[in-house]
């Protein structure tokens, strides 16, 4: 349990570092661009738009509102595939500080993925607000669960963007793999169907993608207005968390040699 | 207990060609069984011995190559030694380039928060030495200017001003003495000195030899990953002249 904490213990050590970080991402995206965030609004939500006429007119899926649950789970999607893309080159970007200082270098990875949180809860805020407006016409109880889901969703993402990143500093291959990689996920996630329709014989090998019941829980929640399942929820915190050690674990494991190799 | 101990200390650095290269030679290599290439370990530090004290000013002395920044990092904990033990009490600030962590986009006052958090100094602790590091860099529009309007030098006055007002116990500092120009240097010798007085630890690196003898009381001569020489810094500045 204590080795479990341990992590923590470590980032509550360089809070600040992490803080600065984070401010800086955000700080030099935004500084100098007239409209700044916006443009993080426009990039996915252009998508959705073309997402959003292809599946309710050209080939359709069967779903009321489709806008609204496209809504619902593309942003997530955003936040991952932006984040475990991050991993890719985060050391390479920092190679000079992972050379010349002692600091425990998850805290880049941390610090990538907390500006990219801090994106993210401005843009779920929005979606929250219109799907409450525009297609519940109330604020649905399942809102409440939302912190759940966000815990959930941070360590996966964060668990799987580890080892990437130990990974891409030893293979510069992975920077190319990955695009790939997310490209299929993309179809083999629930991100403009709903996971309903994937065949009953094949769910259960589609739900080995953790980003399938991670997208699964948003659609229950944002788009249905509906409590997720007990099952479903407890299965995928447990997946995030193992995810989450597992990774960390992978990760220690080799950072001490990063500042001999980037 | 003494500021810095080193005991029997040696660094080995595997060069893998996989470190660098690619999934297809690993390919070749595990699957295929191919050897492609050799392991190839070289030695850059030697069974090392090195006691450093508080209050010490120690100067490492040796040609490129011969150890001394790998000294340094293992010091500061970047490195891990490949056998021995490293030892060191008290808070330790590294300058081994100048400037890491510093964004060419973001303002001279935002570089300096960063940095100083880089190298681990408290937000509560940076409000208190703010001026002091302003006014130490003497950069004219310093806080509002972004970096990257900067001259190379300006930059790096602006990265050594936050190194020398931090005031650990222990200061390392890897060749980054010889910057700026003549007024700036003499007040950042100034500035090393009265630290020095003050009782905090200094190790140095520099090829300036001069500079050392001012600053330094002992001299640790290092040639391919060994120690060939440890003593007063004149003594040892005069063979390694010879």
């Amino acid at each position: 349990m204590t080795a479990a904490l341990r992590p923590l213990g470590r980032v509550w050590r360089y809070r600040e570092l992490l803080h600065s970080l984070v401010v800086r991402n955000l700080k030099v995206k935004y500084q100098r661009s007239l409209l700044g965030f916006v443009w993080t609004l426009v990039n996915p939500l252009f998508t959705v738009a073309v997402l959003g006429v292809v599946f309710s007119h050209v080939v359709r899926i069967p779903l009321a509102q489709y806008w609204a649950f496209l809504l619902s789970g593309y942003f997530v999607w955003n936040f991952t595939l932006q984040t475990l893309n991050t991993g890719t080159y985060i050391f390479a970007e920092h190679s000079r500080l992972t050379r010349s200082v002692a600091f425990p270098s998850e805290i880049l990875v941390f610090g990538a993925a907390g500006s990219r949180l801090i994106e993210f809860a401005v843009e779920i805020g929005l979606v929250l607000a219109v799907l409450a407006i525009f297609h519940h016409h109330a604020v649905p109880d399942s809102y409440l669960v939302l912190p759940v889901l966000l815990a959930i969703q941070l360590l996966l993402v964060i668990g799987l963007a580890l080892p990437i990143a130990t990974l891409s500093v030893f293979y510069y291959d992975v920077y190319h793999a990955l695009p790939i990689a997310l490209t299929t996920l993309f179809y083999l996630s629930p991100v403009f169907y709903p996971a309903e329709m994937v065949p009953a014989a094949a769910r259960g090998l589609y739900f080995l993608n953790p980003i399938a019941g991670l997208l699964t829980l948003y659609h229950d929640v944002l788009y249905w207005g509906r409590m997720p399942s007990p099952h479903l929820l407890a299965g995928m915190l447990l997946a995030a968390v193992l995810i989450y050690l597992a990774g960390y674990a992978l990760f220690r494991r080799y950072a001490a040699i990063f500042p001999e190799i980037v | 207990m003494p500021a810095v101990e080193l005991r029997g200390v040696s660094k080995r650095f595997y060069f893998y060609e996989h470190r660098t290269s690619s999934l297809r030679e690993w390919f070749i290599r595990r699957v295929l069984r191919r050897p492609i290439h050799v392991r190839r370990a070289a030695f850059t530090l030697h069974d090392v011995d090195l006691t450093v004290g508080r209050g010490d000013a120690v100067a490492l002395l040796g040609r490129n190559g011969s150890g001394k920044s790998t000294v340094l990092r293992l010091i500061a904990g970047i490195y891990h030694p490949s056998s021995g033990t490293v030892r060191t009490e008290g808070r330790i600030t590294a300058v081994i380039e100048l400037g890491a962590g510093f964004h060419p986009e973001l303002t001279g006052a935002e570089n300096i928060a960063l940095y100083a958090a880089v190298l681990g100094l408290r937000r509560k602790e940076l409000a208190e030495r703010y001026d002091d590091i302003v006014e130490f860099a003497a950069i004219p529009d310093l806080p509002d200017t972004p970096l990257k309007y900067y001259s190379s030098g300006m930059e790096a006055r602006l990265a050594f001003s936050v190194a020398v007002c931090l005031q650990p116990d222990i200061l390392l500092l890897d060749e980054v003495l010889a910057v700026g120009d003549q007024a700036f240097r003499e007040r950042c010798l100034e500035r090393l000195r009265q630290y020095h007085a003050r009782g905090g630890t200094l190790i140095l690196v520099s090829h300036e030899l001069e500079q050392l003898r001012e600053l330094c009381t002992r001299g640790v001569w290092l040639d391919q990953g060994r120690v060939v020489m440890d003593g007063p810094i004149d003594a040892v500045l005069e063979r390694y002249r010879a």
